[in-house]
C-alpha cells in the first residue's frame, strides 16, 4: 500500500515537473532562434541608426558653421545703412540678429520656461460647476387645490441654483459638495441648502466603496438623481410622497460590486433622515430609530443595442417617531408615523444603438413602490390611540424617444395611493418634449394633467411647464446619470 | 486506489493548465485600434477586450454596466488619452472598483504619452463647444504617431510581465516592420492627395491631413459636439465653392443627410471614412482601416 502511495505521489510530482518541463523543453531552441533573429534585427537597426546619426551630425555641423560665420560677420561688420538709417528697400534693416538680441531672446525663453514650472495656487481648486434651473409654470387651479408645490396661475420658479465641487481628497477618497439655492414655490422665500457634502472611498479592497456624510442614498432609480437631471420636469408623485423627493440622507452607505462576471451591485446604508422629512427628531435617538436602506441592482445586454437594468430597493425605519402628526384625510383621526417601510422595484429598458446613440435612442423606465407605514392613530373626538398600518402603492412609467442629437420627447404616466389613506388616489399624465440646444443648455416643455379622486381633497389640475436648465464650469458624465 | 491515482493525476494536469492560463494579462482597451495593437504585441500572453466595437462615435461609447466586471478584473486599461474618452471612461473606472487601473497607476496606460497634440485650445469656454482641453485627441489616424501608442502599449506590457519582454519586443518589431512598410506604401499611394482640400463632420482629421499633405478646411459641426445651424451650413457651402473643395468626409456614426446635402450643393464627392477599425466592413485591423481610408480618398480625388 505504502509503495503504491509513493508511486502515486511520485507520478503526480513527475507529471507536474513534466508539464513545467514541457513548457521549457522547447524553450532553449526557441530562445536561441529568437535571440538570433533579435540580434540580426538589432544589428541592422544599429547600422541604420549609425548612418542616420552621421548624416544628421554632418548637416548640423554645417549649420553651426554657417551660423558662426554669420554671427562673426554681424559683430565685426554691421551692414552699412544708407542716409536716413533705412535700407535700400526703404525699411529699417531687420535681417541681422545681434548677439545682444540673441541674449535678450534667450532670457525671455528662460523666463517662460521657468514660469511653466511653477505651480499655480489655482491648481489646487476642485472641479467647480454651476447649474441653473428655472421653471415657468401655468396651473389651472390655485394652490393647495392643485396638489402640487406650485402656486396657482402663472409662476416663475428658480428651482435650482446649484453649486457643485468635486476633487480627490487623497489617494484613498474623493469628496464632493452640492449646495443648492432655491425659492420656496409657495412663499417665494429663498434658502440655501447643503444637498450633498460627502466623501467616498476609492481604494478599498474587496470591490467595496463607502460613502459617508450627507448624500443621496441609493434607493430605486430616480430618487438619487438631482432635479435638473430628471428625464421630465417634476419628480414622480410616488417618489415625492413615499421618499420625500430626493433621497437625501446624512449617514453612511456601503456599496459592493459582486466579484462575478455578471454585473450585480449591492448597496446598504443608514441615515438619520431619508428624503426631505426628518425622522425621529427628538431628545434621544436609538439605533432602532434610524433609516436603513439599500438596493440590489443588475444589468443585462439583451443585444448589442438593447439594454435592461433592474433593481429592488428597501427603506425601513423601525421607530420613525415622527412628531409631525398629520390629520388623516378622513378628518377623524390624527396619524403619527411610528414605523416607515417602503419597498421598491425598478426596471429600465433602453435602445442605445452603438453606431448613432447620440442621435437616436429609446428609454422605457418604470418604478413601483409599496409603502407599509405604521401609524399611531388618535381619534380627534377622544378615545384610545391604536396602531394602524396603511398599505399603499404607487408607480410611474415613462417612455422617451430621441430622434436627433438635440430633440427628444416622451410620455409619463403616474399612479399614487396616499400612504396614509390608500383610498385617496391620483393619476398623472404628462407628455413632454426636450430641446437640448447643447450639452449644457436645455429647454423642456411639459403638459401635466393630474386627476385625483375625491378622497384626496384635491381637484383635477392642468399645468404647463417650461423648464430651462443650464450648466457652466466643470461637468462630468457621472455613473448614476448614464 | 485507482481512483486516488486518477485524482492525483487529474490534479497535476489541472495545475499545469491553470498555471498557463493565469499568465495571461487581462487588458481592456477603449477603442478598437488600441485593441488591435495590443493583440499584435501581446500575442498569446494577453486577453484583450475592447469597450468599443468600432462603429461608435469615440465620444459616444455607451456606459454599459456589463463593462464594469471586465474593468474590475483588468490588469491594464489602455486608452487614447487627451480626454478622448471623457464621456464614458472616468465613470466606468470609478464603478470598476479596481485600484490598479485608476489614473496615475501602473495599469492606466495613456497612449498619448510622448505625443505633442495639435489644436490645443486657448480657452475651454463652452462657447467653443465641447473642446478637448488637452488638444485634438485623434492622433491615431496618423500612422506615424500611432507608432508612439504602439510603443506605450509595449512598455506597459513589459512592465506588467517582464518575463515575456522578449516576446513583446519581438512582436512589436515584427509589427513595426509591417507598419513601416505600409506607411511607405501609403505615402506613395497618397501622393494625389497632396494639397487636396476636404471637410468632415467632426474634427477627426488634422493629424491625418498633416501627414498626407491634405488641406483640412473645416467641419460640418458648428463647433465640436454642436450640430450645424442652417447659417453654418450655408457658409460652409459658400466657402467650399470658393475654395473648390472636392471632398466631404462623413464618419459612419453621423447622419448622412446634411453631408449629402453639402456634397450635392458643392459638387463634392461624399465619402464615408471610418475613424477606428471596424467602423466600416472589412476594416477589422488598423492596417486594413488605413488602407480603406487612403484608397477611398484617392479614388474620390481621381474620380
Amino acid at each position: 500500500m505504502k509503495l503504491k502511495t509513493i508511486l502515486g505521489w511520485s507520478s503526480a510530482l513527475c507529471l507536474c515537473a513534466l508539464t513545467a518541463q514541457a513548457q521549457e523543453t522547447n524553450q532553449p531552441a526557441d530562445v536561441e532562434q529568437r535571440l538570433k533573429q533579435m540580434q540580426e534585427t538589432f544589428e541592422k537597426r544599429q547600422q541604420e541608426m549609425q548612418e542616420e546619426f552621421e548624416l544628421k551630425t554632418a548637416e548640423q555641423d554645417a549649420e553651426i558653421e554657417a551660423l558662426k560665420k554669420q554671427l562673426a560677420g554681424a559683430a565685426t561688420n554691421p551692414p552699412a545703412l544708407p542716409p536716413g538709417g533705412t535700407s535700400a528697400a526703404g525699411t529699417p534693416s531687420t535681417n541681422t540678429v545681434t548677439l545682444e538680441q540673441l541674449k535678450v531672446l534667450s532670457d525671455k525663453v528662460d523666463q517662460v520656461a521657468e514660469a511653466q514650472k511653477k505651480t499655480l495656487m489655482s491648481e489646487f481648486n476642485p472641479a467647480i460647476g454651476f447649474v441653473g434651473e428655472t421653471i415657468f409654470s401655468q396651473q389651472s387651479k390655485g394652490s393647495p387645490q392643485n396638489g402640487t408645490g406650485y402656486p396657482g396661475g402663472f409662476d416663475v420658479f428658480q428651482r435650482s441654483v446649484e453649486l457643485n465641487a468635486t476633487a480627490s481628497i487623497d489617494p484613498f477618497a474623493k469628496g464632493w459638495v452640492v449646495i443648492n439655492g432655491s425659492a420656496d414655490a409657495s412663499t417665494g422665500e429663498t434658502s440655501l441648502d447643503v444637498e450633498e457634502a460627502a466623501l467616498q472611498t476609492t481604494s478599498l479592497p474587496g470591490n467595496l466603496t463607502l460613502t459617508a456624510g450627507q448624500f443621496f442614498g441609493e434607493f430605486g432609480r430616480l430618487s438619487y438623481i438631482h432635479d435638473h437631471e430628471l428625464p421630465f420636469v417634476n419628480r414622480p408623485l410616488v417618489l415625492d410622497q413615499y421618499i420625500g423627493g430626493e433621497s437625501k440622507t446624512p449617514g453612511m452607505q456601503a456599496s459592493w460590486l459582486l466579484p462575478i462576471e455578471h454585473y450585480v451591485n449591492l448597496t446598504a446604508g443608514f441615515g438619520t433622515q431619508f428624503g426631505d422629512s426628518p425622522d425621529a427628531v427628538g431628545s434621544y435617538r436609538t439605533f432602532g430609530a434610524v433609516n436603513y436602506f439599500g438596493r440590489l441592482s443588475t444589468y443585462f445586454d439583451l443585444s448589442p443595442n438593447w439594454q435592461l437594468e433592474c433593481g429592488a430597493s428597501w427603506l425601513v425605519n423601525p421607530d420613525s417617531g415622527n412628531v409631525n402628526a398629520q390629520l388623516a384625510p378622513n378628518g377623524i383621526t390624527t396619524l403619527t408615523e411610528t414605523r416607515r417601510l417602503v419597498l421598491g422595484g425598478d426596471l429600465k429598458l433602453s435602445y442605445v444603438p452603438l453606431r448613432d446613440n447620440q442621435f437616436n435612442s429609446l428609454t422605457w423606465g418604470n418604478e413601483v413602490l409599496y409603502s407599509d407605514n405604521q401609524y399611531l392613530a388618535t381619534p380627534t373626538g377622544g378615545g384610545s390611540s391604536f396602531a394602524d398600518t396603511v398599505g399603499a402603492w404607487g408607480m410611474y412609467s415613462y417612455l422617451t424617444y430621441k430622434w436627433s442629437r438635440s430633440w427628444s420627447g416622451g410620455f409619463l404616466f403616474e399612479f399614487l395611493q396616499n400612504d396614509q389613506d390608500n383610498s385617496a388616489r391620483t393619476y398623472g399624465y404628462s407628455p413632454y418634449i426636450t430641446w437640448a440646444i447643447s450639452h449644457w443648455n436645455q429647454l423642456r416643455l411639459q403638459y401635466t394633467h393630474t386627476q385625483p379622486n375625491a378622497a384626496t381633497g384635491n381637484v383635477p389640475n392642468d399645468a404647463i411647464y417650461l423648464q430651462w436648465t443650464w450648466i457652466i464650469g466643470a461637468h462630468s458624465h457621472g455613473w448614476q446619470a448614464r | 486506489m485507482k481512483l486516488k491515482l486518477f485524482c492525483l493525476t487529474f490534479l497535476a494536469l489541472s495545475l499545469g493548465a491553470i498555471q498557463t492560463q493565469a499568465a495571461k494579462i487581462r487588458v481592456v482597451t477603449t477603442l478598437t485600434d488600441l485593441a488591435d495593437f495590443t493583440r499584435e504585441i501581446g500575442g498569446d500572453h494577453v486577453n484583450v477586450f475592447c469597450l468599443a466595437t468600432g462603429i461608435e462615435d469615440t465620444h459616444g461609447v455607451p456606459m454599459k454596466p456589463s463593462f464594469v466586471p471586465l474593468l474590475n478584473r483588468a490588469d491594464l486599461v489602455v486608452l487614447v488619452g487627451f480626454d478622448c474618452e471623457h464621456a464614458f471612461l472616468p465613470a466606468l473606472l470609478e464603478a470598476s472598483r479596481n485600484p490598479r487601473i485608476q489614473i496615475g497607476k501602473a495599469g492606466y496606460v495613456d497612449c498619448s504619452q510622448g505625443i505633442t497634440p495639435v489644436e490645443v485650445p486657448k480657452s475651454t469656454d463652452h462657447s467653443e463647444g465641447d473642446v478637448h482641453p488637452y488638444g485634438n485627441p485623434h492622433y491615431m489616424l496618423d500612422p506615424v504617431l500611432a507608432k508612439t501608442a504602439l510603443q506605450n502599449i509595449c512598455n506597459a506590457l513589459v512592465a506588467t510581465a517582464p518575463q515575456f519582454e522578449a516576446d513583446f519586443t519581438h512582436n512589436r518589431d515584427v509589427y513595426l516592420a509591417r507598419l513601416d512598410a505600409k506607411i511607405t506604401e501609403w505615402q506613395k499611394e497618397a501622393a494625389p492627395l497632396k494639397g487636396v482640400k476636404f471637410v468632415s463632420y467632426h474634427e477627426h482629421w488634422p493629424y491625418f491631413a498633416k501627414r498626407f499633405g491634405m488641406d483640412y478646411i473645416g467641419t460640418i459641426e458648428l463647433k465640436p459636439g454642436i450640430d450645424p445651424t442652417p447659417r453654418h451650413i450655408e457658409e460652409l457651402i459658400q466657402e467650399m465653392k470658393a475654395e473648390h473643395v472636392p471632398i466631404v468626409a462623413r464618419e459612419p456614426q453621423f447622419p448622412e443627410k446634411v453631408p449629402a446635402l453639402i456634397a450635392q450643393q458643392t459638387g463634392a464627392t461624399l465619402v464615408k471614412l471610418p475613424i477606428m477599425p471596424g467602423g466600416v466592413p472589412h476594416t477589422d485591423t488598423y492596417i486594413e482601416m488605413m488602407d480603406y481610408i487612403i484608397h477611398t480618398l484617392v479614388a474620390a480625388v481621381q474620380k
